[in-house]
C-alpha cells in the first residue's frame, strides 16, 4: 500500500475496460493503492481522485511498480 | 458523439427531456457533468423554489428542472445578490441532467443526458434557431475526468460555459495536481485552453459573485455561441468497437494536451500518466484517514450496519411520536372544528360531514402524518450523499448486493423497509441507475414493514400461543427468503439487463453537508411527495370512505351504515371465497385485507370491527377477537385454522403494502411498473398463501 504504481493491462470485458479508461484508469496511469476493503476491495489514488474498486475488478488490472518518475 | 456502439455502450432507449415552462423565448439551459460534481448542488442554487421534479418522458429517470431568473423587480424573482435592481428579468429553462462520466451512455440515466445534449446539438447543426446553452461542470478536483466528458459534449457542436466546481475542496480536502492553484487563476488558464467561458463558483455561498457571473457568462454565450477550439465533430463512418477506442484515445490526448498547459508534467511521464499526483508517493488526505476507519475490512461492515440501524430508528422511533401527534390532531381537534362549522350550517351528521369528515379529512392525515418520516428519511439520505459517505456505502455493501445485480447502495433502503416501505422507496432514489431503482423498488413491498408485526402479533398469539415468538420470526425470516427469490426470479426474467458489473466508484472527498441546500432539498422533495403521491392517497381514502358509507342492506342513511351492511363489506364477501384455496376465505378475513390494502395498521382494527358487528349477539366474555378469529377460520379451513393462518400472514407479506406505498412507487416509476407489481404481487401472494395452507394443513 502507498507505492507507485502504473497500470500495464485491463483485462476486464471491452465495456468495463472502456468505462474504466474514460474515467481516468488505463494504461499508463500512474496509480497507488490507499486501502484495503473487505472482500479484497482496493481504493487507489489517480490523479488526486479515489476509486474504489471491488476485488474482482482489482484483481484484473495488471500493474507494475514505478521506481523513479524523473 | 460518433456512434452508440453496442460492444463498448448498451443502448438503452431514447427519451426526450422536457424543458420547464419558462417563457417561450428563455434561453435553455443543461446542465452536465460527472456524478458528485455538485451539478445538483449548483442547480438548487440556481433556481430555489422555482424547479420541480418529472420523470424524463418513457423512462423512470427523475429529473429536475426549473426556472433560472436574474435580474428584475415586480417579477415575483429574487435577483442574484449583487444583481442590478432596476436590470430586466431574464429567466433561462434549466435541466439537471443525470451525472455521467460519459456521453457514451452504459444506463437509462446516462442515456437521458446523451440524448440532451445530442438534441441540443442536432438543433444547431441543422441550422436551427434555438437558444440554448449546456453547462459543463468541472469538478477541480478532478479535472482529466471532467475535462473528458466535456470534450465528448463540444463535439456534439453545442454553444458551452464551463463551471468550475469544488474549489472549495481542491486546496484543502485533496491532493489533486491544481490543488495549489487559485481559483480564478486556474479558471482563467482553463479558458485560455478551451476557448469559452470559464466560471469558478460556489454554489454553496451566493455572495461572491460566481452566481451572477455564471448567469452572464450564459447569457453572453447564448447571444454568440461559443465552442471549445480544438474539438472538432467525430467522423460518424464507423461505430465499431475499434472506431470508437480509437476515438476515445483522440480525446484522451486532447484532455493530456489541455492538463499538461495547467500544470508541470514530469519530463518521463508516460503517455496517460498525466496530472499524477503530487501525493502519489503517499500522502494522506483527510478523507483517507476518515477511510482507514470506514473502509476497514473489519470495521466497515459494522460501521455501515450501524448507519442503516441509525437510519432505521430515525424513520420508526424517531418519527413515531410526530406521527401519532399528527394522527391525534387531525383525528381529534381538527375534525371536531370541521364538524362544528359543518354545524353552524346544519350539515352536522349528514353524509357531506362523513365525506369531509371521514374521507377527505383522513386522506389528507394520512399523507400529513407521513411528512416527518418521509422528510427524516430525506434528510438522512441528503447528509450521507452530501457529506460523500453513500457512496462507500455502496463499496462496502457491494458484495451483499452482488447476487441481486444491485449496487451497494440497495441494501439501505432494503433494511429500512422493515421500518416501513415508504420511505424505504424514498430511498431508492440513491442508486444511480433507474433499471436498479425500479428494481429495489419492486422488492421493497416484499420488506416486512413494523405495520404488519401488529396482525402478526395478534395471530402468531391466537393461533400458536406457545410458539408466538417463533411463528413471528418465521415471518421476517420468510420476508428476506421473499426479497432475495423475487430479486433472484426477476434478475433472470424482466431485469436479465440488470447485471452486477465490476465495481468502479469515484469516492469524493468527505464534505460538511450545507444545511441551508439540504434543507431545501427536503423541502422540494417533502413536496413532491405530497402533490404527487397524496393525491393518491387522498383520493383512495375518499373511495374506502364511500364503499363504507353505502348501505346495501338494512335501512341505513348514507354515511351511517353498521359496516356489516355496508357496500365495503359486500365486496368483501364477494371476494372471499378467492381465498377459500388458502383457508382464510371468510368475510372477515378479506374485509381486513382490503383495509390491509390502505394501511396494514389498522387490519386489527377491522378484525375487532367486524367480528363486532357481524355477532352482535355473541356474550362479551366469550368474545375475545383471538376466540373469534379462531372460530372462523377454523370454520373457513374445515378445522386447519393454524394453517389458515399462517397463510393468511403470508399473503398479507406478499402483497400490496399499503395504498401510500403504490402511490409513492407510482411516483418514482410510473403507472406501468405499478400495475404490474401490483398484480404481480396480488398473484403471488394467493399463490404462496394457497401453498402455505394446503403443505400446513396436511402436516
Amino acid at each position: 500500500m502507498g507505492a507507485a504504481l502504473r497500470v500495464t493491462g485491463v483485462r476486464l470485458a471491452a465495456a468495463d475496460a472502456f468505462r474504466l479508461s474514460e474515467m481516468g484508469i488505463r494504461c499508463g496511469t500512474l496509480a497507488h493503492v490507499t486501502h484495503y476493503a473487505a472482500f479484497g476491495g482496493r481504493v487507489i489514488a489517480v490523479a488526486g481522485s479515489r476509486y474504489a474498486l471491488d476485488g474482482g475488478t482489482a484483481a484484473l488490472i495488471d500493474v507494475e511498480p514505478v521506481t523513479c518518475l524523473v | 458523439m460518433s456512434c452508440h456502439g453496442p460492444a463498448l455502450a448498451p443502448v438503452v432507449g431514447h427519451s426526450r427531456v422536457t424543458m420547464p415552462a419558462a417563457s417561450s423565448a428563455a434561453v435553455r439551459v443543461l446542465l452536465v457533468g460527472g456524478p458528485n460534481v455538485g451539478k445538483s448542488t449548483l442547480f438548487n442554487a440556481l433556481t430555489g423554489a422555482r424547479q420541480h421534479t418529472t420523470n424524463a418522458p418513457g423512462t423512470t429517470v427523475e429529473l429536475a428542472t426549473g426556472t433560472w431568473r436574474t435580474g428584475g423587480r415586480g417579477t415575483g424573482g429574487r435577483g442574484l445578490p449583487g444583481q442590478g435592481a432596476a436590470s430586466s428579468a431574464t429567466e433561462r429553462a434549466i435541466v439537471d441532467l443525470p451525472g455521467t462520466y460519459s456521453l457514451l451512455a452504459r444506463s437509462a440515466d446516462e442515456q437521458v443526458t446523451a440524448d440532451a445534449v445530442q438534441e441540443l446539438g442536432a438543433g444547431f447543426g441543422e441550422g436551427g434557431r434555438q437558444q440554448g446553452v449546456v453547462v459543463v461542470v468541472l469538478d477541480a478536483t478532478a479535472l482529466a475526468r471532467s475535462l473528458y466528458l466535456l470534450a465528448q459534449v463540444a463535439e456534439t457542436g453545442v454553444p458551452l460555459v464551463v463551471a468550475l466546481t469544488m474549489l472549495d475542496l481542491s486546496a484543502a480536502a485533496t491532493d489533486s495536481p491544481t490543488a495549489t492553484m487559485a481559483p480564478e487563476a486556474l479558471a482563467a488558464a482553463l479558458a485560455a485552453s478551451l476557448g469559452v467561458p470559464v466560471v469558478p463558483v460556489d454554489s454553496r455561498n451566493r455572495t461572491d459573485g460566481g452566481l451572477r457571473r455564471l448567469a452572464h457568462a450564459v447569457d453572453a454565450v447564448a447571444d454568440h455561441p461559443r465552442r471549445v477550439t480544438g474539438i472538432a465533430a467525430p467522423d460518424v463512418a464507423s461505430c465499431d468497437h475499434g472506431h470508437e477506442i480509437a476515438h476515445a484515445e483522440v480525446l484522451f490526448s486532447w484532455v493530456e494536451q489541455v492538463a499538461s498547459a495547467l500544470t508541470p508534467e514530469p519530463a518521463s511521464a508516460a503517455p496517460g500518466q498525466r496530472l499524477p499526483s503530487p501525493g502519489w508517493h503517499g500522502r494522506q488526505t483527510f478523507s483517507d484517514r476518515l477511510d482507514t476507519v470506514l473502509l476497514n475490512p473489519w470495521a466497515g461492515i459494522p460501521v455501515f450496519l450501524a448507519v442503516v440501524w441509525l437510519l432505521f430508528e430515525l424513520t420508526t422511533a424517531f418519527a413515531a411520536p410526530l406521527q401519532s401527534a399528527i394522527g391525534q390532531l387531525v383525528n381529534g381537534p381538527l375534525a371536531s372544528a370541521v364538524t362544528w362549522a359543518l354545524g353552524q350550517f346544519g350539515l352536522a351528521d349528514g353524509w357531506l360531514q362523513g365525506l369531509l369528515v371521514d374521507g377527505l379529512l383522513v386522506g389528507v392525515g394520512t399523507v400529513a402524518t407521513f411528512l416527518p418520516v418521509m422528510a427524516v428519511m430525506f434528510a438522512a439520505l441528503g447528509v450521507l450523499e452530501d457529506s460523500g459517505y453513500l457512496a462507500r456505502a455502496a463499496f462496502v455493501a457491494d458484495r451483499a448486493m452482488r447476487s441481486l445485480g444491485l449496487d451497494g447502495r440497495a441494501l439501505l433502503p432494503l433494511i429500512v423497509g422493515f421500518g416501513c416501505n415508504l420511505p424505504a422507496l424514498a430511498a431508492t432514489r440513491t442508486l444511480p441507475h433507474a433499471r436498479q431503482r425500479l428494481l429495489t423498488g419492486l422488492l421493497i413491498p416484499l420488506t416486512s414493514c413494523s405495520a404488519r408485526l401488529t396482525v402478526y402479533v395478534l395471530l402468531a398469539g391466537a393461533f400458536f400461543p406457545d410458539h408466538a415468538g417463533t411463528v413471528i420470526f418465521a415471518m421476517y425470516l420468510s420476508s428476506v427468503l421473499l426479497v432475495l427469490g423475487a430479486g433472484l426470479l426477476l434478475r433472470r426474467t424482466a431485469f436479465r439487463d440488470v447485471r452486477s458489473g465490476p465495481l468502479m466508484l469515484v469516492l469524493p472527498p468527505y464534505q460538511r453537508p450545507h444545511l441551508r441546500t439540504l434543507g431545501m432539498s427536503v423541502r422540494l422533495r417533502v413536496e413532491a411527495f405530497v402533490l404527487r403521491a397524496g393525491k393518491i392517497i387522498v383520493v383512495t381514502m375518499i373511495i374506502v370512505w364511500a364503499l363504507m358509507a353505502v348501505p346495501v342492506t338494512g335501512s341505513h342513511p348514507v354515511g351511517h351504515v353498521p359496516v356489516g351492511d355496508s357496500l365495503y363489506y359486500k365486496v368483501a364477501s364477494g371476494i372471499a371465497p378467492v381465498f377459500t384455496p388458502a383457508g382464510f376465505g371468510n368475510d372477515h378475513a378479506a374485509a381486513a385485507l382490503m383495509t390491509g390494502f390502505v394501511a396494514k395498521e389498522v387490519v386489527v382494527g377491522s378484525f375487532a370491527q367486524s367480528y363486532s358487528v357481524a355477532e352482535p349477539g355473541t356474550p362479551t366474555r366469550a368474545a375475545s377477537l383471538g376466540e373469534r378469529l379462531r372460530a372462523s377460520f377454523g370454520d373457513s379451513s374445515d378445522g386447519h385454522g393454524g394453517a389458515a393462518a399462517m397463510a393468511f400472514m403470508v399473503f398479507l407479506l406478499a402483497y400490496t403494502p399499503c395504498v401510500a406505498a403504490l402511490a409513492e412507487q407510482r411516483r418514482l416509476f410510473g403507472w406501468r411498473p405499478t400495475a404490474s407489481a401490483l398484480a404481480a404481487q396480488l398473484a403471488g401472494a394467493w399463490v404462496l398463501a394457497v401453498l402455505v395452507f394446503q403443505v400446513g394443513s396436511r402436516l
